[in-house]
């Protein structure tokens, strides 16, 4: 995502224990993020259920591992937010159809899903429509 | 968040009355799938499930109504959803969901 649209303004990242139970950390995260942003609410609502999507969409395909870990980080891009999710560990096929990328698909702009015999990497962008982030 | 289900059975109309609080999520969306399962088995029927205080559900907690809702369709009855907020409202369309539940208040699906 860097290589499009550049450097971003700030970062932050969030790592989890591959645990549903840290699911609503993430949102609560993304929703603080984007309202930092001024992102308005139907946009902060959109970016905390992408984010809770794709925490279940790795959640459901990582394989338990001592402390398997899920990297959340966040890049702010002028009035773009970007999300990357990663889990980096043994993977499986989740055995039951979800819909999870279905609702994903409609709540960003972009959305990506890199699937490696090692990793799962799913990248999302959300646009602000209104006033920048200009800080 | 946690949620939680206040049902009451309406004998006449063989219905759950049901207010959902809360959030449902991959945490306790197998929870919520069974509270409503149970409920089901305890009185056959349909469901009516008032969301005005549901914060948030997620694709896990769709798919939890989604099973709920073959068990009492396979009884002769339905589901509802009232009080939707429209952010929640908006996963059941982008799901198509919105075809398949009964959601009460939604002009758009009239």
């Amino acid at each position: 995502m860097n290589e499009k649209y550049g450097e971003p303004k700030e970062s932050i990242e969030l790592s989890l224990p591959v645990n549903p139970a840290y699911v609503s950390a993430a949102r609560l995260t993304a929703s603080t993020i984007a309202n930092r942003m001024m992102f308005d609410v139907d946009e902060i609502e959109d970016v905390k259920a992408a984010v809770s999507e794709a925490c279940a969409y790795i959640i459901a395909r990582a394989v338990a591992t001592v402390h398997p870990v899920l990297t959340i980080v966040f890049r702010i891009y002028g009035d773009m937010l970007g999300i990357t999710l990663t889990f980096e560990g043994e993977r499986c096929d989740s055995g039951v159809e979800d819909m999870s990328l279905i609702m994903i698909s409609g709540l960003v702009d972009e959305a990506d899903v890199d699937t490696t015999e090692e990793a799962i990497r799913l990248s999302m962008l959300k646009k602000h429509v209104g006033v920048s982030f200009g800080v | 968040m946690d949620f939680s289900i206040k049902p009451v059975y309406d004998g006449e109309k063989k219905r759950w009355n049901v207010a959902v609080t809360g959030e449902v999520d991959i945490f306790k969306s197998s929870e919520f799938k069974d509270a409503l399962i149970a409920l089901t088995e305890q009185n056959a029927g349909s469901l009516a499930l008032n969301c005005t205080e549901l914060q948030y559900i997620d694709s896990t907690g769709l798919g939890a109504l989604v099973a709920v809702l073959k068990r009492v369709k396979s009884a002769g009855g339905s589901i509802s959803l009232s009080h939707l907020r429209p952010n929640l409202l908006k996963l059941f369309k982008i799901t198509n969901l919105d075809k398949v539940f009964v959601i009460e208040g939604d002009e758009t699906n009239e």
